[in-house]
């Protein structure tokens, strides 16, 4: 999964879900597309389901102080990569 | 102090049109809005009763998407009204959020379509992943305050909340508590009223106590009927009523159009059995409902009653207003026209009686055709009366033991 690959996922959903359509990837979330908690949560569901499994709480914890698009796609990164590492160590 | 509350705007969706122009030509051309019930595919084909007071026209909304997410049907309904509400009565936009401005609104259980739902996956979840189908927004649909605070969200409206959810006084204690608080200071005006989403759960409440109308399932349009000797039970229905309330002189001082004044506004409580219709409690608040108003029984023009057209309760509400009223006053049924609304009744049948105020008639109860001599006691009206109506006591009653009554009177 490559970068190229979470942002053109995380903006699907952005559309998709929040009817958001090119979201800029450093304005605030908030402040520019009225994105509030009650859309966090969603996203945080559509991630899981966009990585095929569930946060853990504490995953879930380092996302509240996400709000950029560029957050977002780190945020997934980190959580692709960690999945990845656990994968090769089975 | 005690100040004076002035309806400054209304507005209602029902069965029998949206909006005043096609409510008026329902009620001048005596047109039902009661429609065969709709299968939902899970408990309808058990029910008797085949008939529903139906919402059957579209409605175009235009909620974003950050309003539409926390929103169940129940809520579509009570923000458009109190969107044309809002727009009727023209209140500067920095008073709407400045505080000053409350809400009560209210609906009998929130949303139980969005609870239908949850319900599914609460008893059919097999793993993670279906259980992750309650979404975050379920319980903001379904929760029995989410009308009043989808319309504080929607308009920023920062002042009081009241959520009633008293059955078939929900709106009617909107109205009530709004005026109530405008009267006494707390809040200068209040968008007050009530709604309900479609629901064949509550059908199959009334159908289960057989409280509901089966005798006319070919002929929907023939039930109910309030206080006819062949009246068998009511009818179930949807919709929404609104009204802005707001202190007099602040409202005359804005140069508001101001449709009538709230006069009184009585509520109180059986203190018995919570199903079956109380003579003497519903006697006492049609008392203190005029004693708060400060007139006579005489004063009144016209009664909205609450008659749901059920064999007991017309003739328990007749005969209370036999007692209090005497033959005087004419009295109709405006759930004849539509069934119950359930928590929107009161609101409805509040925003109709304004629309009578303004053009001078009064509608007859429909398919009262053969007066139950039961219900014989009181001035029915059976054909359209066109006359000019000053004041007006609107009565409700719900399961739970509770009545309310309000009383409007035009301004001269």
């Amino acid at each position: 999964m490559t970068r190229q690959d979470i942002e053109k996922e995380v903006r699907n959903i952005f559309l998709r879900e929040f009817e958001v359509e090119n979201p800029e990837m450093d304005v605030n979330l908030r402040e520019a597309y009225g994105f509030d908690s009650i859309d966090a949560i969603e996203l945080l569901l559509e991630i899981e389901k966009f990585l095929g499994s569930e946060l853990t709480q504490d995953e879930k914890k380092q996302a509240m102080d996400i709000r950029t698009m560029k957050q977002i796609i780190d945020y997934i990164e980190m959580l692709a990569e960690k999945r990845k590492v656990a994968a090769e160590k089975k | 102090m005690e100040r004076r509350v002035v309806i400054t705007a209304c507005s209602a969706i029902s069965p029998i049109g949206h909006g005043k122009d096609k409510i008026v030509e329902s009620l001048l051309k005596g047109i039902s809005g009661v429609k065969t019930l709709r299968e939902d595919e899970l408990i309808s084909r058990f029910i008797h009763s085949r008939v529903y007071g139906t919402v059957g026209y579209p409605i175009a909304y235009d909620f974003s998407r950050q309003h539409r997410k926390t929103m169940g049907p129940v809520a579509y309904y009570a923000c458009q009204v109190a969107k044309e509400v809002l727009a009727q009565a023209g209140l500067p936009p920095d008073f709407v959020t400045g505080g000053k401005l409350g809400v009560a609104f209210g609906s009998i259980h929130g949303s139980p379509t969005v609870q239908r739902d949850i319900y599914k996956i609460f008893f059919e979840a097999k793993d993670k992943a279906s259980y992750q189908g309650i979404g975050a927004v379920d319980y903001l649909k379904s929760m029995v305050h989410t009308t009043a605070v989808n319309i504080s969200r929607m308009f920023g409206i920062t002042g009081r909340i009241i959520a009633s959810g008293t059955a078939c006084t929900t709106s009617s204690q909107s109205i009530g508590y709004g005026y109530e608080a405008v009267k006494y200071g707390l809040q200068d005006a209040m968008l007050c009223g009530g709604a309900d989403e479609y629901d064949t759960i509550t059908v199959a409440v009334f159908d289960n106590l057989l409280a509901c109308s089966t005798a006319f399932n070919d002929r929907p349009e023939l039930t109910p009927r309030p206080f006819d000797r062949a009246r068998d039970g009511l009818v179930v229905a949807e919709g929404a009523g609104a009204v802005m309330l707001e202190e007099y002189e602040f409202a005359k001082k804005r140069g508001a159009t101001i449709l009538a004044e709230v006069i009184g506004f009585a509520c109180n409580s059986n203190g018995g059995d919570l199903i079956l219709p109380n003579l003497d409690g519903i006697t006492k608040t049609l008392r203190l409902g005029l004693e708060n108003a400060g007139i006579n029984a005489d004063e009144v023009d016209l009664i909205s009653a609450h008659a749901t057209a059920t064999k007991m309760g017309d003739i328990i509400e007749a005969q209370a207003i036999g007692a209090v009223f005497g033959t005087e006053p004419y009295v109709t049924a405006l759930k004849s026209y539509m069934g119950h609304t359930m928590a929107a009744c009161g609101a409805i049948e509040t925003v109709l009686t304004l629309y009578m105020m303004q053009d001078d008639f009064i509608a007859p109860t429909l398919n009262l055709e053969d007066i139950d001599e039961r219900c014989a006691m009181v001035h029915h009206v059976q054909k359209l009366v066109e006359q000019k109506v000053k004041t007006a006591a609107i009565q409700n009653f719900a399961f739970g033991g509770v009545n309310t009554s309000l009383l409007i009177r035009k301004l001269t």
